[in-house]
């Protein structure tokens, strides 16, 4: 945890009107693309690491509000790609911020869609390999475990406080054993915040 | 099977089945768009079953089962997997990105919206304040997704013992993803492969 912290107040954000940070950028989500199982969450403490650790786009309470704006808005998962390059170019304006949302949200789609589209045309062909059985049985527990890893990393991130770290305890148990839907959760918690109930 | 095409030979002709004729890349692009439209409340693999076998009849529930099991089982969002898939499927590549455009342009234009309000915004003490709420609810969300799958592997302790293993480098040794799963991966896949396959009785 130190050490995290200490990081973050060293970093200085790398700019991506520097085309060899653009590209390395864009390396890093192309590459992490094909490690997104179990639905593309088991990407999240990676995101953390690179947007707040490692490029220093933004701050790790800042990624936690995208990560819940991303969560609440619409639409699938990993569209909080979109919103962490439009926080890494911020500071260049929102002409490039938009630009930079688009680029980091291709990379992180287009390696999994080509191999998907392999999979789509190919898969009367090795749904009985062997491969593939052994492929769907040995990722399942991995990917619990990275989602565990994931969900920590998301709680140490966005709670500071007992207050913040009961709702979050209360609203995984709800979501767990309901139906109720995650947007009342986040509206009540906002007003719990609103309220000054829970603090960062 | 020997004739490799975008449609799949097992199926049989569409009319036969009262399907309808398979769709062009516009329908491809407004049928997802309408599945996007459609799931803005949550359920989307539900909406994306009702729109594409129910009303649209472009494959039978068989089809799309299978979708959702490739889309589930390779890497990327399923949602996102299973529109690929579907475009894939009847107009190959280009169709595949003419589904995936349709799925993504609404969701995505209404997130630029919201971040653009978020990064002008987010210094307003009352706007920093109510995000300091919702992110707690958010991250209670995170934290279940593992506690959804557990009970799937309830009766497997070597599958516990991977996942413990996976959980511990990463959140006590800070192992990045990567690194673990080119490690665990293949670990994972070697104890699972399916001996019985080559053994006497089983004949595939």
């Amino acid at each position: 945890m130190m050490a995290a912290l200490l990081l973050v107040s060293d970093c200085t954000p790398k700019s991506l009107g520097d085309l060899a940070n653009l590209l390395a950028v864009i390396r890093d989500f192309l590459s992490l693309s094909l490690f997104s199982l179990g639905g593309g969450n088991t990407l999240l403490s990676e995101y953390h690491y690179l947007s707040v650790s490692e490029y220093c786009w933004i701050s790790s309470n800042q990624f936690a509000d995208l990560y819940a704006l991303a969560e609440a808005a619409p639409g699938p998962s990993s569209m909080l790609v979109g919103l962490l390059g439009m926080g890494a170019a911020w500071r260049e304006g929102p002409g490039w911020a938009l630009a930079s949302a688009v680029v980091a949200e291709i990379a992180i789609l287009l390696p999994s869609t080509l191999l998907m589209v392999i999979a789509a045309l190919s898969w009367n062909r090795f749904r009985d390999s062997p491969w593939r059985i052994a492929f769907e049985r040995g990722l399942g527990p991995i990917t619990l475990g990275i989602l565990f890893a994931v969900g920590l990393k998301i709680l140490h991130t966005a709670d500071h406080g007992v207050p913040a770290y009961l709702v979050s305890i209360v609203v995984c148990v709800l979501t767990l054993r309901t139906r109720i839907s995650p947007l009342w959760f986040m509206a009540i918690a906002g007003v719990l915040g609103g309220f000054g109930v829970i603090n960062r | 099977m020997s004739e490799p095409k975008a449609i799949p030979a097992s199926v049989p002709s569409p009319e036969a089945e009262g399907l309808a004729p398979p769709p062009d890349h516009w329908q491809l692009f407004f049928g997802m768009m309408q599945v996007a439209l459609s799931a803005f409340g949550g359920g989307l693999s539900a909406w994306s079953q009702r729109i594409i076998v129910e009303e649209k009849r472009w494959m039978n529930n068989t089809s799309f089962l299978t979708g959702l099991t490739v889309a589930r089982l390779f890497p990327g969002p399923n949602q996102i997997n299973m529109a690929v898939y579907i475009g894939a499927r009847f107009q190959g590549l280009s169709g595949a990105m003419a589904a995936l455009a349709g799925m993504l342009l609404v969701p995505f234009i209404l997130l630029m919206l919201v971040g653009l309000a978020y990064f002008s915004f987010r210094s307003l003490p009352l706007v920093d304040r109510l995000l300091a709420g919702v992110v707690t609810a958010a991250a209670g969300l995170a934290l279940s997704m593992g506690f959804k799958i557990l009970h799937q592997y309830q009766r497997d302790p070597v599958a516990l013992l991977l996942a413990l293993a996976t959980f511990l480098a990463m959140a006590v040794f800070h192992i990045r993803l990567i690194p673990v799963v080119v490690v665990a991966g293949p670990l994972a896949m070697a104890w699972y492969w399916p001996r019985g396959a080559a053994g006497p009785g089983v004949d595939r």
